[in-house]
């Protein structure tokens, strides 16, 4: 029987530090590539963009914000973040498998609140990031990432607040977490 | 562990440190030799007198004249608003600044057009661009703008144009008096002729 | 010289090659750094794991004192470089709404990419938010479109608007990080003892 000292399991993660000179590297890699840093908030605009051009068209061309995103010769979704978004999912997917974390699908969630509440909030914060996003110019890749990496000082900005106000709100919500 | 960590936070502020201890490294865009050439062999950074005359007369506020004749030269005689940056002093600090100023053109002249032509490629080097060559130098100046040669009788009708532009010019520029000018332009008989622009331009 | 592709050095069809490419890479990182796990991501914000912290800052400081050694080096033409506008209101604004999005839901849309990929439900919850919440963003874009534009400073950076030079404001992060990374340490050393030993996912 085993005993209770192998009950954490510890999943195999690499170390942060080396997770994060990498990330450092590839952020460089990619200032120089392409003179943009790495972004994900505006793959999931494209699809809006996209999904409503193709559900109303009318009212995609009218709409004062959406209308920038149009274009005739190719689909919204032909562009940059996207490719770019699809490939974080894939290299999410390969580094599941390589680290055996690619298992059913479930929901994971403090042992103090249930699977459905769970989900509500990630709902709501889906939907309050996606807000939140379009203000920004960015999420915390896009905007505090790549931005403080680049020296701007928007991206310095939404850097500091997005983790601070997490800061600030977290001991109301610990319920969720812990 | 703990003592990898303490060797890795030591390197990150030897490396951020190290950005202060820099030498100062010159890194103004120099263009690369194959553009160079490549730049000297079009000849677009050439502007006719005529052009100059007219930005002159029309007070453009792009024009930049940059007299690159020796300064006993340039006090005897030079164009209007023209500043002085005699040729070999053309590298030194305190002249750098009157070139590359966004949305100037700065036009190079001198007595033919060489030395005009010398300051332009040493600047086209440096990595400036806006930057041309006036062609024909002060000897065209005179021979189109200041004395202008009547064309004859069986020229186009761009050329008596073009003709009594440089009248009009040469006026502004040295206040003559005006002449009877009633055989300015030609009556208007179609001529079908092929625009002879070398003839049309003046060249010298 | 870089950037490449600005220049027209990489052209084409490329482009969307290499976005694939840098996107993989950086999926991989953020995965195998524990970033497809919600309860890792909060884990900063109540001290039993730092992990975002650690990566991100770390990222940070690498790409910021690799970018100014490239420029010395003349390996990159920082005017070149796209600098992130900075619309001060609208981005406050914005940031906060995203912290609070960030804590309730546990993700940000990269992470949220790579937690789908290995079947995270929450993770697929909190990108169909995104999605409906930039929906709701843009069909009440007319109410706000003035706020939204208000404040433009242009694409400013931090040297202009703080008044630091670029090497002193890396160093400055650079110390404050590691200040960060070795207190982070003993924090998360000390409220590890005291909570629940947690199942990681």
């Amino acid at each position: 029987m085993n005993t209770n000292i192998e009950s954490v399991r510890r999943p195999k993660y690499i170390n942060p530090y080396f997770g994060g000179v990498l990330l450092g590297l590839l952020l460089l890699l990619t200032m120089y590539i392409t003179g943009r840093g790495l972004g994900a908030s505006g793959a999931v605009k494209s699809a809006v963009v996209t999904t409503f051009d193709k559900v109303a068209p009318v009212h995609t061309e009218s709409s004062t914000f959406y209308s920038k995103f149009i274009s005739d010769s190719h689909s919204p979704m032909f562009n940059w973040l996207v490719f770019e978004s699809l490939g974080i999912f894939i290299g999410g997917l390969i580094s599941g498998a390589i680290f055996g974390r690619l298992k059913k699908i479930r929901v994971e969630h403090s042992p103090k609140i249930s699977s459905k509440t769970r989900l509500w909030a990630a709902g709501i914060g889906g939907i309050l990031f996606g807000i939140g996003s379009q203000f920004g110019r960015g999420c915390s890749s896009g905007a505090a990432l790549s931005g403080t990496a680049s020296f701007s000082f928007g991206g310095f900005l939404v850097m500091m607040l997005l983790f601070g106000t997490g800061y600030i709100v977290a001991y109301f919500f610990r319920k969720l977490w812990i | 562990m703990n003592k990898n960590y303490i060797y890795l936070t030591v390197l990150m502020l030897v490396l951020a440190a190290g950005l202060f201890v820099l030498p100062e490294r010159d890194n103004s865009k120099q263009t690369n030799p194959e553009d160079l050439m490549w730049s000297i062999v079009q000849p677009t950074r050439f502007i006719s007198t005529d052009v100059v005359a007219k930005m002159i007369i029309e007070r453009d506020p792009t024009l930049e004249l940059i007299d690159v004749r020796s300064e006993d030269e340039y006090s005897e005689f030079s164009l209007e608003k023209a500043i002085n940056i005699p040729l070999d002093s053309l590298t030194s600090e305190n002249y750098q600044n009157y070139l590359g100023i966004k949305g100037l053109k700065a036009i190079f002249y001198s007595n033919d057009d060489i030395k005009a032509d010398q300051a332009w490629v040493i600047a086209k080097r440096l990595g400036f661009d806006n930057i041309y060559v006036m062609k024909g130098g002060l000897n065209c100046w005179m021979k189109t703008i200041i004395e202008p040669t009547q064309p004859n009788e069986t020229a186009s009708s761009e050329e008596f144009e073009l003709y009594s532009f440089r009248k009009g010019a040469s006026i502004y520029f040295t206040g003559a008096n005006m002449e009877n000018d009633s055989e300015g332009t030609k009556a208007v008989i179609n001529v079908q002729r092929k625009k002879k622009t070398s003839v049309v331009e003046g060249g010298c | 010289m870089g950037p490449l592709i600005p220049q027209g050095i990489i052209t084409g069809g490329w482009d969307f090659v290499i976005a694939l490419l840098l996107g993989i890479a950086f999926g991989f990182i953020l995965e195998a750094s524990g970033f497809s796990s919600s309860r890792n991501i909060t884990g900063a914000f109540y001290g039993y794991n730092f992990v975002v912290l650690r990566v991100f800052l770390t990222a940070v400081l690498v790409a910021m004192i690799g970018l100014l050694y490239f420029d010395y080096f003349g390996w990159i033409d920082m005017d070149l470089l796209y600098i992130l506008p900075t619309y001060l209101t609208p981005m406050i604004i914005g940031a906060i709404i995203m912290g609070f999005g960030f804590l309730i839901g546990g993700f940000c849309p990269g992470t949220s990419y790579t937690g789908i990929a290995i079947g995270k439900l929450d993770a697929m919850v909190f990108t169909g938010g995104l999605f409906i919440g930039i929906f709701v963003f843009s069909e009440a874009f007319p109410l706000f479109s003035d706020f939204y534009y208000s404040d433009n400073m242009g694409n400013v950076t931090i040297t202009e608007v703080l008044g630091l030079s670029a090497e002193v404001f890396t160093m400055i992060m650079v110390v404050v990080g590691l200040a960060a990374f070795w207190v982070t340490w003993l924090i998360e050393k000390r409220v590890r003892k005291n909570i629940n030993p947690y199942k990681f996912e």
